[in-house]
Formats: C-alpha cells, structure tokens, sequence
C-alpha cells in the first residue's frame, strides 16, 4: 500500500513536472528525494510542495526514486535543481555538490545506524552473529543503509563471503520489511527512518528490534549542483532554514520527525568520509 | 427412532418426513458434489498453479539476473496472492537461483533465503537435483501434497534459475462449509416451506382416515344407511378402495341382516307349523280312545260300572288333552299328578282302537318295583306315542308288546314291534332336524325332547338284544323321583 502511495506521488507529483521542465514552460524548482525519509507520502508533499511554492516565488515540486543512484543522475543530469540524499553520496560528488540545508533531528543535524532483527531471534546480538545469516542493506550508496555495515562488518572480522547473503532492499523502509517478515535476519538501516516508523507505529517495525546503534554521523544534506547559478536555490534554502519559525513549517516539520532545517557545514560529514577511506580501503 | 416416529400423527409425521427427506437429499448430494469438485478442483488448483509459475519465471527473470532478492519478494509477496488457499498458508512460491537455492519466498520462513531448495528435503518433500530439472516438473509426495518446479531459461536457453510452488495437501481437501453451506440454507428454506405444508397436508391426508375409521367403530352400533352416510368421498385411490371396501362390507351387512330376518321369520313360521302339529297331533291321538269311549257309552252305557268306568276314562283323556295343551303354551307351569298303573291300562286301551284298526297284537306287561314319581302326563304321552309307532312300525298282522318297569331310580317304558327294523342309528337320523320337520315323526321327535328336557334318555335297543319275533325295540326312561313338578317345564 506504501508503496503504491509512493508510485501514485511520482506519477501525481514528479513526471509530469519533470516533464513541464524540459519543455521550459514555466520556472520551477525540481527537489529530489530519496529513502532519507519516508518519500511516498504523497498528501504531505503536496502540502510541503504548496508551503514552499509561496515562498520561494516558482513552483517547487518533489521527485521521488527508490536509489540514491537514480536521483544522482537526474541531478547530474540537470533534470533536478536540489535533491535529499545521504551523506555518503555527498562524499564521494562533493566536488560537484553544494550543502543547501541540513536537517536538525532531535536538535541535532546528526543520526545514526540501526542494526536490526527480527523480533525474537535470541540468538542474534550483534555484527559477529551475523556469520551464516540473511542481511539486508538499503541502497549501495546509503551511509547508514551499507556503508556503516560494511565497516562493522569487517570491524567484526567478517567477509561478505561470511554471510549466507545480503541484498540491497531499495530503502530503508524495506529493510524493516524484509527483516519483519524474515527474508533477512538482520537489516542495516536508518536510524532516523526507523525511529519515525516506530512514532507512527508501523506493523512492519513492530516486528524488528534494534540490536545496534552506530557512533553519529551528518544528516543527510539537502544538495544542488555546484556550479548552478539559479538564484531560487537560494531562496529555497532560506525558506528551509525559516521553516521551523513559522506554525506552517513546524506541522510539516512535525510530520518529518525534524526540528527544522540548518546551514550545513562540509565538515559535518568528515566522520563518513574516514568511513568511506576505511571501507574503500578494505576493498582495496 | 423408527417406532418412535409411526406413533406421531400424520401432521407431524409428514413434515418431519419431509424435513428428513430434504437434509438427507442434501447430505447426499453434498457428497457427491464433493467428491466430484475433489476432483475437478485439483485439476483447476494445479492449472492455476501453473499459470502463477509462468507469470513469475517471466517477472522474475530480470531480478534473478540482477540477485535482487527483494524485489523478487516483493513480486513473489504479490503474486503468491493468486496461488489458491495462500491466505491460509497452505500455498506459497519461491524463485531459486541456478544452484537450486532460495533467492525469495513468498513465505520467508519456509521458504527461508539462500538455503538449498534442490536435491534436499524442504518442507518434508524432497525435490529433485537442480541439474535435473529442465524442464517443468510435478513432485507429489505422499500425504497428497504437490510441488512444481518450473526452470527459468536465458535467452539462450540457459537454466538461470527456478520457480518453485508448493500446495499443500490441504488445499485440495474439499471444502464442506463451503459446499454444503449451499445446500443447507436451501434445506433449511425448503423445511421452512415444507413444515407449514406438510402439516396441513398431514391433517388433510389423516382427516379422512379418521372418518374412515369413525364410521368403521360405529358399523353394528348404529343403521348401516348412516354408517354410510359417515363415509367421506375422496379422490385418493387408497383412500378411495378403503372407502369402496367399507361400503361395501356395510352393504353386505345389511344384506346379511335382511337374510337373517328371513330366515328368522321362516323359522317362526316352521316353529309355528310344529306347534300347531304337535298340538294336533297329541289332541288326535287320545281323541281316538275317546270317540271309542263314547261308542262304548252309547252302547254299553246302561250298565253302571261300564259307564262309569267310560266316564272316567272320557275324563282322563280330556284331562290329558288339556294338560298338553297347557304344556304346549310358553312359559307356562304344569300342575301334573304322577304316574299310576291305570295310566297304562287307559293307554293300552286308546291305543288298541289304533291296534285293531291295523290287526295288530297288542299287549302290555308291568314290574313296578317302586313308586311312580313321574309326571302322568309326560309319560302318558309318551306311552301312547311310542304305542301308535309300533302298531304304525309292526303293519297288519304285526305284534307290539309294552312293558312298564320302576324302581328307585328310574321308569322305563318299553315298546317292542315287529316289522321293519330301526336300528339306533336310523333312530337317530329320525331324531334330528329332517325328522323334526317330518310330521311322521314327530311322535317320537316329541319323545326324544321330552328325555332330554326331564333328564331321561331316549333310544333304540340293539337288535341283539331284542327277543324275537320282535325287531325293534324303543326304550323311554326317565328319573323316578317325587319332585318332577319342580323339572317339568312346558314344552315349546
């Protein structure tokens, strides 16, 4: 049903406003979002897509892919104008991205990595009972969905030959999935996704249970290109960081399980990026 | 049960019958319908079956390719939906990779990913080496229980993989709610329909039995036209043969009544004809003696002790024909004297004037060992009857000798004849109901009743013991008491 809520957005939402876009009819302002957050929700999007238009002056829309990939070539590509991606993909395109705005999630623009279970499996604690099992990773370029497991993983004396198998669940949300129904033991996932799942009381969480917190890491950004000079990014960007001043904001604000949006620093990602040395290095 | 239920009336009886009926008819046809969509519905399970492997060895061909196991779930998740019975688990689909492991199920924890699905036994089934399947295969195991595999082929016909489908035995379990449920609400519809009318047709049905069986009991009680007027008209053949057979029987009835009536009113007539002729009959005989009495008085009537003697005679007999006709009314008591030796004489003497019409000897002998306590009337009657039939018996020229003995216990009258013999048992033959009618003998028909009627006997001595010349020989007795008075009843 989530999911076909979601599809519903990127059809009632993002396609044909990507499409309007390349014909150049009118200015819009085209955001990306990834499984950062829970993107299919298609009401709230449309109320947060209506807040900013007003504010920002063009048409802010939303365009939501279940990879971070998808979403990076659409940017890439200058079929986006701003997207919300994780940190870890703002590491490795940092040369071509700019922080626009920064999340703050209980007073912090910090978050960190679940490991997950399925609820009741005793014999599961941590990353060195993971030998023999199913676990499920969220995106390939997701910081807490794949690389704070790959570093745990190998931290814990572990392969990815180690495990019976892994498999990238295509968002946060279905890792908590997977790891409910059983197709995987164990998930690694966004600690901030599943903690927003378990405030509005989602059966799929219901059915995990966390056996792992990570260290924090930056939130994942609000990013636009480099060298784009569109002066309504600017704009977008205030509006954002005003966001938690206005009673407007602080509802949408609620429903994001966020206290507001903040000017990011490139230094807040420094942590991912010892990560991103550290895994590649292993791989190496 | 069974002699349970005939006790109830027809109202109850033919509802419950009916209700009976139907569930039974439901029961049966439940069955049978069962064990044909037993069998159909494994045809069509398996067919469906198949499809939903068609549908994901096509979907899940790319995923495979790219070891997306999520999305295979999601794909199994959804389209295991189709596969029959899976909301209750007894269904579920799994897509194995080219080494026979599990890359999703549609049931995770059976179905559970990256464990070996070929060669080993899952679920209690074993399935065959992935190398050996190339093509669709159907393993039944024995608890009727079935798993199809289905190879997914590259484009260069390559095994990359398999979809696996199991369907437990369950499934094919016919589903008796389901089936019956059907049949139940149309019986529980038709008992609720056929209750009501059934009860009324039970009414209607035993309501003309009832009549039936009303104007049966009154048969014999009441006049057969209302008995018949009771009969009902029905239209029912059973009913109706019922009805014709008690109308029958009732007009047999009455035909046999109106028959009885005649025969009855025949037998008063023929009982009237036997009084009136015994009446005449015991009034002529002594009228005889008495016409001979008054010759002898018209004659000899000038001598005292002659006319006396006549006299008495004439008075005796007049005497005797009253008291007979007295005897002969119903219900009527006979005041009588008792026998004395003058009775015999008086007899001999009216029967003589017989004797010699007929040249016949007559004469009498006596031994009277004790007193004569009979009735002189009865006796007197009786010795005249049996002397007339002698002298009748013997012919012209025949001889008839009469002896009178007593003593205490009984008197015997005794005639003998020659003539014709009679034995005991033409004697018999007389006696019965041919002779009662025959006026010719009715003499000794009146002897026999009187035997019996005074508790004498009556009969005919064996020809043995008869001295000759005489050929027969009639004894009547009867007892010699002091009470006949109290015995002797008129006779009819």
């Amino acid at each position: 049903m989530r999911r076909r809520r979601f599809l519903d957005c990127i059809a009632a939402v993002g396609l044909p406003l990507v499409g309007a876009h390349a014909s150049a009819a009118a200015p819009t302002l085209r955001v990306g979002l990834t499984a950062v957050i829970l993107a299919d929700q298609a009401a709230f999007l449309a109320r947060w897509s209506e807040y900013l238009s007003e504010r920002v002056g063009v048409a802010v829309t939303f365009v939501a892919r279940d990879s971070y990939q998808a979403i990076l070539d659409l940017l890439f590509a200058k079929q986006l104008d701003a997207a919300w991606i994780c940190g870890y993909p703002y590491v490795r395109h940092q040369a071509q991205l700019r922080l626009l705005a920064v999340p703050l999630y209980q007073g912090r623009p910090l978050y960190q990595s679940y490991l997950i279970r399925t609820r009741g499996a005793a014999n599961l604690n941590g990353w060195s009972d993971l030998k023999g099992r199913v676990l499920a990773y969220s995106d390939p370029l997701s910081n807490s969905g794949w690389l704070v497991g790959q570093a745990q993983l190998r931290a814990a004396g572990l392969g990815p030959q180690d495990l019976r198998r892994s498999f990238f669940a295509h968002g946060h949300s279905n890792v908590a999935d997977a790891v409910a129904s059983g197709l995987a033991q164990a998930g690694c996932i966004d600690g901030y996704v599943w903690e927003t799942m378990h405030l509005q009381k989602m059966a799929t969480v219901a059915a995990t249970q966390v056996i792992w917190r990570s260290d924090f890491y930056g939130f994942p950004p609000i990013v636009v290109r480099r060298d784009d000079p569109n002066a309504a990014l600017a704009l977008l960007g205030q509006t954002l960081l005003r966001m938690h001043d206005e009673p407007g904001g602080q509802d949408l604000l609620r429903a994001l399980n966020l206290g507001g949006f903040a000017k990011p620093a490139p230094a807040l990602y420094d942590s991912i990026r010892s990560l991103v040395k550290l895994v590649h290095g292993a791989h190496a | 049960m069974i002699s349970f239920i005939p006790r109830l009336p027809y109202r109850i009886q033919v509802p419950t019958g009916l209700a009976v009926a139907v569930t039974v008819s439901v029961l049966m046809v439940s069955i049978v319908a069962a064990r044909i969509s037993e069998r159909t519905a494994r045809r069509e399970i398996v067919v469906t079956v198949q499809r939903v492997i068609t549908l994901l060895a096509a979907q899940g061909r790319p995923l495979l390719v790219a070891e997306d196991t999520f999305r295979a779930y999601a794909l199994l998740r959804n389209t295991a939906a189709l596969l029959p019975d899976a909301d209750k688990g007894h269904t579920r689909a799994a897509i194995l990779d080219a080494d026979g492991r599990f890359l999703a199920g549609s049931d995770p924890l059976r179905l559970p990913t990256g464990e070996q699905a070929l060669g080993v036994s899952v679920n209690a089934r074993l399935l065959p080496r992935a190398k050996d399947v190339t093509t669709p295969r159907t393993v039944a195991a024995a608890d009727g229980s079935l798993s199809l595999l289905q190879p997914i082929l590259s484009e260069d016909e390559k095994v990359i993989g398999f979809v696996l489908a199991e369907v437990d035995a369950a499934t094919f379990a016919p589903d008796w709610m389901a089936l019956s449920k059907p049949g139940l609400i149309g019986a529980a519809l038709a008992i609720l329909v056929l209750g009501p009318l059934g009860w009324l047709a039970g009414r209607r049905m035993a309501q003309p039995i009832a009549q039936i069986v009303r104007s049966i009991a009154l048969i014999g009680r009441v006049d057969p036209a209302k008995v018949r007027e009771l009969l009902p008209t029905v239209a029912d053949i059973e009913l109706g043969q019922i009805a014709g057979a008690v109308h029958r029987l009732v007009g047999e009835m009455v035909a046999n009544q109106a028959n009885e009536q005649r025969a009855l009113a025949a037998e008063r007539l023929a009982a009237v004809g036997r009084i009136t002729a015994a009446v005449a009959h015991e009034i002529n005989n002594p009228l005889a003696g008495l016409l001979t009495a008054v010759r002898t008085l018209r004659l000899h009537g000038d001598a005292p002790d002659t006319r006396l003697r006549t006299v008495d005679l004439i008075e005796r007999g007049l005497h005797q024909i009253g008291t007979m006709t007295t005897a002969l009314l119903p219900q009527a008591r006979v005041e009588d004297r008792c026998l004395s030796p003058n009775d015999l004489e008086d007899v001999m003497t009216l029967a003589r004037a017989n004797a010699s019409t007929h040249a016949v000897s007559l004469d009498a002998a006596r031994e009277l060992g004790a007193d004569l306590l009979v009735a002189s009337t009865v006796f007197r009657q009786v010795m005249l009857n049996l002397l007339l039939n002698a002298i009748k018996a013997a012919g012209e020229g025949g001889q008839v000798h009469a002896a009178l003995y007593a003593d205490p216990q009984t008197v015997r009258f005794t005639v003998s004849n020659t003539g014709r013999a009679m034995s005991k048992t033409e004697l018999q033959q007389r006696l019965g109901t041919e002779g009662g009618n025959d006026p010719q003998g009715f003499g000794l028909w009146i002897c026999q009743e009187f035997a019996i009627r005074y508790g004498g006997g009556f009969e005919a001595s064996d020809p043995s013991a008869i001295s000759p010349p005489f050929s027969t020989s009639l004894s009547f007795w009867l007892p010699n008491r002091h009470h006949h008075d109290d015995q002797e009843v008129a006779a009819d």
